[in-house]
């Protein structure tokens, strides 16, 4: 990925002295303390940790879901932390896309609609033909017109990869894409996930503790107690 | 159809529970409310025509200056498409062969009578017949009595002033007789037209001019608008409502149907409330992951108020199709007991308040908890976020709290209505407060120890206290609401009962000599019929309040109905038993001095305790100070008089006759023979059909009281299903697990008939206190009439309720015990 051509090797995401805490009844939570990193444009990167490492909070940090207490996130050239709500919305629906650990589609909708979602919030011209291709691609041509509830967990996590790459995002954040599922389905997921983002150029953000899965990224962060690290690769 | 667009669109909607349980709230509301509205509007149209009746005409307007009322008038309420009919009533001496007598003559047009009809009969031996014209030029039927005393018989020719007029036939009802006591002599009818060749009427005769007038209401309305600022002081405009004995059950009909209404539109608040606020919850996520793809949170909040209009215009469509054929149901069951069924008649006014009950149930009741929804963290993708939702709920149940009252207000226009209502709701939820603290603090001693089903069910109880808490609060209100509507309508049949019992007072005798009182009285005992009171009548004027000419003491805008007549006066030295003394003191024994006024009309006439009034009887002048103000029972059907003397007074000392009324039954009415040829002199008024008529309108509105009852104890069903289906999965999650663990399937069904059981006992208990509380202040201030506790509904309430519950939670059990433990939590994933 890092010798694609047509894309330059600036910085897309970069994080600089970010901490963040919960306020509690009687006590204030660190969850997150002086974070910094660097992402460059089309690299993977993974995050491992324990549960309850702060991973999952940082994610949301890093996509600009939630703000932080303290220090600056830009991403893509903006710095999110100083943008509105609705404002990062926007940024969303334009420059990101998401995988979830729970696939999170909207269940009375079917494969099709859960993917032109997205595609027209960015205000896309032809919806719908782009979600058809990606449904074909990621290997459900024939499954479009199904609910979640009649796919099984491996088709809900190609439909959401599916929803996620379709409005071709900059940058995508994944968070444990394969913790829902199977050996076997999570290898398919994954292996699918990279091909997409290496067809796209986009950059990876995700959480993971899946090992295998952290070793296939350009770059891995370990998080303990709040802290970032950058795991060294042989 | 885009994704975006299928959003907010109604199909999809549909696939999620809990908007079906908005939705189905909202159609239901809209349905009974629409239902109740158009139903009421049909009651009060058949009501009226009924009434109508009465008047023979839905309005009458009386000259009583002796001069006609002006053509021109007439002429306008045709061009308005209204019906018109004239009437002249006089009295004069009539001659047969044999003799003379004083009668009282209704002339009356080829028009009349507009509304209702006429019991006639060719002699005494022929049928009686309904005829829908008076008599024709040239005839005169005549009261029966008259045959007797001119000794004459139909066929024969008798002399009305200049005119001689053939007796064709005996008039034994006229629709709108009856009420006047006026009407002492004999009645008979003729044409309007024979009037002025009698030559009777002349200047100063004392006679009045009757016109008639029927058609639409909004029609008649307008006329009268039209007409008013023409009229002279001594015209008076007639309508329904004054139409004395009919009016109260009329008004108290009305407002229990407005009260059922209400009752509707508080019990769809409840059941869209709870449903939307179960939606907003479960949207949450759904929001959180809309944020997450990049949907601003203006964007949320147009997507949902799209969503509740859509709702709203869906809930509006399905209540107004459900409504109709309801309406139309109860309109064909009503039609199969009236003699003239109305038509059905959509009154689109009637269905204002059901579209609004559904844009106020949506936008105060699920709006809020939907509208926060715009603030849920798009964090909550990756997890859930601490502190969400609850914070403004106080704020927003207030407003839902003052639009909905604000909504019965316009609905109803009882400020009354509201107070006892809010109240009864006020006193519920600090009831319920009380009842959760002691409840959670009892339930949590309940803890350790064995696997009995008690045990479970006070344990879930507790668990689930918060809901549990809520459900009671629901299930209390509309119960409440419920048992207030039973309660309303036990004691306004009760009340209507009590005032027209089957034998009430059905002919009055008017003009007994005083020689005869006594023999009256022993000729009604021998025949075994119970006479009520006799009282001493003597026509005079109230012409002086505390020595100012009456005229002067009362502006004409206050048109005195009582100053444009003789009143009857009497003596009496008891108070009736149905009236009641609201200021004052009765007479005490050998009191000479004093008047009883009754109160309506001394608040007319604003007259109080003290106050001299003057009275005119032929040529003398007596004056009383006002000793007392009484409640008299107009619609009793026996002697009431607007003033009382005591028996030392002036008054006694008058000439006099005298008054009674008794009960006879419709086997007995050849003693009204035997009692004109034995007291010829006296009148015999027979009101028998008059009564009739309002046992029949009584009937009819109990029945249609009934209807409405079902239909909102049907909707209260409804909201408690939704309330128990809100619940649903967490209950059936429960179960299964239950199972899976090695419950047995009775301890489970045991434990949770006994949990809702519980549930409703309480929630049963606290709705009778808060009908009890609401039905007082309703009595206090609407329905006029004493407090009596219920027992008989008070007592078995909370065992019915319970027993409700159990079986609600016994049927939401079924797919639990049916299906596997291990296909319903999949199922339930």
């Amino acid at each position: 990925m890092t010798d694609n051509p047509t894309r330059s090797q600036d910085t897309i995401l970069k994080v600089s002295d970010l901490s963040h805490w919960v306020d509690l009844a009687n006590d204030t939570l660190t969850i997150l303390q002086g974070v910094s990193l660097e992402i460059k444009r089309g690299e993977s990167a993974a995050i491992v940790g324990r549960s309850g490492s702060g991973k999952t909070t940082l994610l949301g940090l890093l996509a600009g879901l939630d703000v932080p207490s303290q220090g600056k996130v830009h991403l893509d050239g903006a710095e999110i932390s100083a943008l509105s709500e609705d404002q990062r919305a926007q940024l969303r629906a334009q420059r990101v896309g998401f995988v979830f650990q729970s696939f999170q589609l909207l269940p009375a909708m079917t494969a099709l609609e859960n993917v032109m979602l997205p595609l027209e919030l960015a205000g896309h011209e032809n919806p719908e033909a782009s979600a058809r291709e990606l449904l074909e691609r990621v290997g459900l041509g024939d499954r479009t017109g199904h609910t979640p509830r009649q796919l099984s967990g491996g088709e809900q996590q190609r439909v959401a990869i599916a929803r996620a790459f379709a409005s071709h995002p900059v940058i995508l954040f994944a968070d444990e894409p394969t913790g829902n599922l199977d050996n076997h389905t999570g290898q398919a997921i994954s292996d699918l996930m990279m091909a997409l983002n290496r067809e796209q150029g986009t950059t990876l953000v995700m959480v993971t503790h899946d090992q295998q899965l952290a070793d296939r990224c350009d770059r891995q962060f370990a998080i303990d107690g709040g802290a970032l690290q950058e795991v060294a690769r042989s | 159809m885009t994704a975006t667009r299928k959003l907010a669109s109604v199909q999809r909607d549909w696939r999620e529970r809990d908007v079906r349980v908005v939705l189905a709230a909202l159609v239901i509301a809209v349905a009974t409310v629409a239902t109740i509205a158009l139903f009421a509007s049909h009651l009060q149209r058949t009501m009226m025509t009924s009434a109508s009746t009465f008047l023979a005409a839905d309005r009458q307007l009386t000259a009583g200056t002796g001069q006609p009322i002006p053509d021109t008038w007439l002429a306008e309420a045709r061009e308005r498409g209204l019906a018109t009919g004239r009437m002249v009533e006089f009295s004069t001496m009539v001659f047969g062969d044999q003799g003379f007598q004083l009668v009282a003559v209704k002339a009356v047009s080829s028009d009349y009578p507009l509304r209702g009809d006429i019991e006639w009969q060719a002699s005494p031996d022929a049928l009686r017949e309904i005829r829908q014209q008076g008599p024709g030029q040239g005839e005169l039927w005549v009261n029966p009595r008259l045959l007797r005393l001119l000794e004459i018989e139909p066929g024969d020719t008798v002399e009305v002033g200049n005119l001689s007029l053939q007796v064709t036939g005996l008039l034994l009802r006229e629709p709108d007789g009856g009420f006047n006591l006026a009407a002492l002599s004999p009645r008979v009818m003729m044409h309007a037209d024979d009037v002025a060749a009698t030559g009777v009427i002349q200047d100063g005769s004392r006679v009045s001019f009757t016109a008639l007038f029927a058609g639409e209401e909004q029609t008649l309305d307008a006329y009268q608008n039209w007409l008013e600022p023409q009229l002279a002081a001594s015209h008076r405009w007639r309508s329904i409502r004054d139409a004395e004995a009919l009016a109260g059950s009329l008004e108290k009909a009305e407002g229990f149907l407005l009260l059922g209404g209400s009752l509707a539109v508080l019990l769809a608040a409840v059941a869209v409330a709870v449903a939307s606020r179960q939606y907003a919850l479960g949207q949450r996520d759904v929001v959180a992951l809309l944020k997450t793809l990049g949907l601003t949170g203006r964007g949320i909040g147009r997507l949902y108020f799209v969503r509740l209009l859509v709702w709203g215009l869906a809930g509006a469509l399905g209540g107004l199709l459900l409504a109709l054929p309801a309406y139309w149901g109860l309109a064909a069951v009503l039609a199969q007991m009236l003699d003239q069924p109305l038509g059905f008649r959509l009154d689109w006014t009637a269905l204002g308040p059901a579209l609004m009950t559904a844009l106020v149930a949506l936008f105060a009741f699920a709006w809020p908890p939907v509208y926060r929804l715009r603030k849920v963290p798009a964090m909550r993708v990756l997890r859930s976020q601490p502190g969400e939702g609850g914070q403004y709920a106080w704020l927003d149940l207030l407003l839902a709290v003052a639009a909905i009252f604000g909504l019965v207000w316009w609905y109803t226009g009882e400020p009354g209505l509201v107070v006892a209502l809010l109240g009864g709701v006020a006193a519920l939820m600090l009831v319920m407060g009380v009842v959760g603290w002691l409840l959670v603090l009892t339930l949590r001693k309940l803890g350790g120890g064995g696997g009995s089903s008690w045990r479970l069910a006070l344990v879930a109880l507790y668990r689930h206290r918060r809901s549990s808490l809520a459900q009671i609060a629901v299930f209390a209100m509309t119960l409440m609401l419920a048992a207030t509507l039973i309660l309303v309508r036990s004691s306004l049949l009760e009340d209507w009962q009590a005032q027209l019992p089957d034998d009430a007072p059905n002919h009055f005798l008017i003009n007994i000599a005083p020689d005869d009182v006594d023999e009256v009285a022993s000729f009604l005992t021998a025949r075994g019929l119970s006479q009520e009171a006799i009282y001493p009548m003597v026509r005079g004027r109230l012409t002086h309040i505390n020595g100012v000419p009456v005229r002067q003491a009362v502006t004409k805008d206050e048109d005195v109905n009582a100053l444009n007549r003789e009143l009857n006066l009497t003596w009496m030295a008891s108070l009736p038993a149905d009236n009641r003394l609201t200021a004052g003191e009765w007479f005490a024994p050998g009191q000479r001095e004093g008047v009883s006024v009754e109160s309506e009309l001394a608040s007319q006439l604003a007259i109080g305790l003290g106050d001299e009034l003057g009275f005119t009887i032929g040529a003398e002048v007596i004056s009383e100070p006002v000793t007392s103000i009484r409640t008299v029972q107009w619609d009793s059907m026996k002697p009431n008089f607007y003033m009382a003397f005591p028996p030392d007074s002036a008054l006694a000392r008058m000439p006099s006759t005298w008054i009674t009324s008794f009960y006879l039954e419709a086997d007995q009415k050849a003693a009204i023979n035997d009692f004109t040829r034995r007291f010829p002199t006296v009148s015999v008024l027979e009101v028998d059909h008059i009564i009739e008529r309002i046992q029949q309108i009584v009937a009819q509105v109990t029945q249609a009281i009934e209807a409405i009852l079902a239909l909102i104890l049907a909707a209260a069903l409804v909201v408690m299903a939704a309330v128990v289906s809100a619940t649903l999965q967490d209950r059936q999650r429960e179960g299964a697990l239950l199972r899976t663990l090695g419950g047995r399937q009775r301890l489970l069904v045991r434990s949770t008939m006994l949990e809702f059981a519980l549930l409703g006992f309480l929630a049963g208990l606290l709705a009778v206190i808060g009908a009890e509380m609401a039905l007082w202040a309703l009595q206090q201030r609407m329905f006029d009439g004493d407090f009596r506790w219920h027992w008989q509904v008070v007592l078995p309430f909370p065992f019915i309720s319970a027993l409700l519950l159990a079986l609600f939670g016994r049927w939401q059990l079924r797919p639990v015990l049916t299906v596997s433990p291990m296909v319903l939590l999949r199922r339930l994933e």
